[in-house]
């Protein structure tokens, strides 16, 4: 059939893979205990080498999917002919066994160039055995236990396809990939964690060696969080972006706990405190993204991501066990290292709210691991089948979350160890000035309730105390250099990068936060009978039914509505709402369309069926405002963090150019 | 030390509350997976809350009402029958001896609901005519 057997390729370059895996551990372990210089370097040139393998590996299978060689097995059952190009590479994530070995493939990625780039230090060999340890796990899932390579004696004419709802939307391309990159990039302070214990030196050097690595894996988590709820958004029909489902809840508790982390850390590098802490919380993230994919792959929990059943959830709940019990172990051996011994001076203080904000969103974790599992604990003990409303997630983050907006605003100010009373009040008293503007404007527009006030309110906080920090720096400096203030302002960003880059972050937040009340807490969604050529009023719009459609794809037929937007007297746009039916697999979905607006979305989904002979079509109507800001402010929090990531272009030149005053850190 | 004890008592302090604000969210928002025999067997213990209903969509009982779009309809799990209200059109595979779950809380006999989800399964059937409940049950859950 094919020249070269794709699959026995696949399965060869996998076992080599976890050989040169197993033995790249192995070596730099004793390399470590050894201090073997020659057993390192030999560790690190594998580590290459295991990416190499791992490539060939991913190699096959794209050339298996893309040459429809339906004798591997992955091929034949997730797969086919009619399908488009972009979806056939994309089909290599949309099914366990090959989202696996996309996790392992990233995974020997990121370990190959840790290990030809990290400067060399006592953690190096360490770190490098502990990011082998995991890729050994997942070739070893590769290889044994979902192997995507299987030859099949008998291979089918064609395949099923991918999942409908996969292939609906291309941004099904990109949510999964940066979710794997995000899990992946957040490995790594983890292992460098693990070697800091091992090697007794808990101090901040294993942080300020995977400072980048975090920054990205957490960016990366963030981005992939927002893209897959603008997935949900464009193809599940219900106008909405979150709906707390078990998937959903899986990659948002490693991204709590990654925030945490983020900000803990900071604390031990000003301080040296929260040592264990810092460590726990970073097993707690890794060990999350584990369990998660036990939760969501196994069908312990059902939800419309679980990918059926089979050894691979067992597998990843034991190797979960096997990563916390681990760790766990590995701090109470190293306890006497990892105390504190420094103490909080004061709880009004940067370390304070540092900590405060950590405990929130703990508690945020706890809530919704609490709410994922509670169902299965209540099967467990009476046999009742439940499920966990959106209500409780609801009731417990939201105040929380407004908590974690009000520290947002605070923490940045305080200064580190005791803050002193007068700066602390006029700022304070300022930032309290903005939160009344914020709130009584709110109120005047016609909001009430207590959560809508309080969010605008503390975003008018928060824009008031982000305008103080970069006030506060800024303005000495322009006095002090005699430059224009717009001018300064540029180059202190381009000088203070992390600083300005988490202010861009938090400036995100605030937008998330107003896009997220606006569009929950004002929705209207309603379901109209649009009789063809009839125009029906629908808030500001008239809504007007042309004519039903039927087209043919490359493996799809759809059927939907032209749909008229009209406003004021005026067609703003065609919108085509349908139902999309993959062939081979009788499953439609209703593919939504949406009129996008900075204020609001006008949202557009058929209800039931498209009959071409009625004389009417039956439509989900939701205007959602704000919507459009919940993808902005993903869009900002992304920015800056690739602010604070990127490297000023020309330290050296701002620094010779810079006049001596200028030079003392801020 | 006085500030350990201070930093203990929050602490704990803090737990209670969260505790108790998390219990009671849980009180009001867990949703029953029940069929009609069970909760005809006990409809005090499901009182005004908030359910997901399954069964069968009887033979005969659809009705759709295009000028309010109210869809009517009767949900069976063979034992039990019960009428269900939806406000909205039927769902793409809605149809009669369908296995359906529906989300909404009655109003006295009626169903009142605001979702229903098709459950495409054929095992329902224990022998002709006969609905095996626990089939349904595991096949819609």
């Amino acid at each position: 059939m094919n020249l070269i057997d794709l699959g026995t390729l696949g399965s060869a370059a996998s076992a080599l893979a976890l050989a040169l895996a197993l033995y790249a551990m192995i070596a730099g372990a004793i390399g470590a205990v050894r201090r073997d210089a020659r057993l390192q370097t030999s560790a690190r040139l594998t580590a290459v080498a295991v990416f190499l393998a791992t490539s060939i590996a991913i190699v096959a299978m794209v050339a298996a999917l893309l040459t429809d060689d339906f004798s591997v097995k992955y091929v034949a059952e997730h797969s086919r002919i009619a399908s488009p190009t972009w979806v056939k590479v994309v089909t290599l994530w949309a099914a366990l066994e090959g989202s696996i070995l996309l996790w392992a493939w990233l995974l020997t990625a990121y370990t190959a160039v840790l290990a030809t780039t990290t400067p060399n230090t006592v953690l190096r060999p360490w770190a490098l055995a502990i990011m082998q340890f995991v890729s050994v796990f997942f070739l070893l899932v590769v290889v044994v236990v979902a192997n995507p390579f299987v030859v099949l004696a008998n291979p089918p004419l064609d395949g099923p396809g991918a999942n409908p709802l996969l292939q609906n939307h291309w941004m099904m391309a990109v949510h999964p990939m940066l979710m794997y990159l995000g899990f992946v990039g957040l490995t790594i302070p983890f292992a460098f964690a693990m070697a800091a214990l091992i090697t007794r030196r808990p101090g901040t050097e294993w942080m300020a060696q995977t400072r980048r690595w975090t920054l990205a894996g957490w960016g990366f988590l963030t981005a992939a969080i927002v893209a897959g709820g603008w997935w949900s958004y464009e193809v599940l029909g219900w106008g909405g972006y979150w709906a707390w489902d078990p998937v959903e809840n899986v990659s948002f508790m490693p991204w709590l706990t990654a925030t945490a982390f983020l900000h803990s850390v900071q604390v031990q590098e000003r301080r040296r405190m929260l040592k264990s802490w810092n460590v726990l919380l970073i097993v707690l993230t890794f060990a999350l993204s584990i369990l998660g994919t036990f939760l969501t792959r196994s069908g312990v929990v059902s939800s419309v991501h679980a990918f059926g059943d089979g050894p691979v959830g067992p597998v990843f709940l034991g190797f979960f066990f096997v990563i916390t019990l681990g760790s766990l172990g590995l701090v109470a051996w190293r306890w006497d290292q990892v105390r504190d011994r420094a103490e909080l001076d004061a709880a009004v203080s940067r370390e304070g709210a540092f900590l405060g904000v950590n405990v929130l969103f703990l508690a945020m974790t706890f809530a919704v691991l609490l709410g994922t599992l509670f169902p299965l604990i209540v099967e467990a003990i009476n046999g009742s089948r439940v499920t966990v409303g959106a209500p409780f997630f609801d009731q417990i983050s939201l105040p929380l979350w407004m908590l974690v907006l009000w520290l947002m605003g605070v923490g940045p100010l305080l200064p580190w160890r005791r803050a002193e009373g007068q700066s602390l009040r006029r700022n304070l008293a300022a930032m309290s000035v903005g939160f009344a503007v914020a709130a009584v404007a709110a109120f005047t527009f016609g909001m009430r309730g207590i959560y809508p006030l309080l969010t605008v309110g503390l975003a008018g906080w928060n824009v008031v105390s982000i305008g103080l920090l970069l006030a506060g720096a800024v303005v000495p400096r322009a006095r002090l250099a005699r430059r224009g203030l717009a001018a300064t302002t540029l180059r202190y960003a381009n000088e203070q990068r992390r600083k300005v880059g988490s202010m861009v972050v938090h400036l995100g937040v605030v937008v998330m936060a107003l896009g997220i009340l606006a569009s929950s807490a004002y929705r209207t969604d309603v379901q109209l009978r649009l009789p063809y050529g009839e125009r029906v009023a629908f808030a500001s719009y008239e809504l007007e039914a042309l004519r039903p459609f039927a087209e043919q794809d490359l493996g799809r037929t759809s059927v939907g509505v032209e749909v008229g937007v009209i406003q004021d007297g005026r067609q703003l746009e065609v919108l085509r709402p349908r139902i999309n039916v993959f062939a081979q697999n009788s499953m439609a979905v209703a593919t939504p369309a949406v009129h996008y607006t900075a204020a609001h979305d006008l949202y557009l989904s058929v209800a039931g069926a498209v009959d071409p002979n009625a004389d009417a079509v039956i439509m989900r109507v939701v205007q959602s405002p704000g919507i459009i800001w919940v993808w902005i402010a993903g869009a900002i929090m992304a920015l800056g963090t690739v602010w604070a990531l990127t490297p000023m272009a020309s330290r050296r030149k701002a620094l010779a150019e810079a006049p001596l005053g200028e030079r003392s850190p801020a | 030390m006085k500030r350990k004890w201070g930093y203990a008592v929050a602490g704990v302090a803090v737990l209670v509350i969260a505790g108790a604000m998390i219990y009671q969210a849980l009180a009001t928002s867990l949703v029953y997976f029940v069929l009609p025999n069970e909760y005809a067997a006990e409809p005090e213990r499901y009182d005004a809350r908030r359910l997901r209903l399954g069964g069968i969509v009887a033979d005969q009982s659809v009705a759709f009402d295009e000028s309010d779009l109210r869809l009517t309809f009767l949900v069976t799990d063979g034992i039990v029958s019960f009428p269900v209200s939806h406000f909205g059109a039927p769902p793409d595979l809605f149809e009669e001896n369908v296995g359906v779950v529906i989300e909404g809380h009655f109003e006295g006999e009626v169903f009142m609901s605001d979702n229903v989800l098709v459950r495409h399964s054929e095992v329902y059937e224990a022998e002709e005519g006969v609905i095996d409940v626990e089939a349904l049950r595991e096949s819609l859950k």
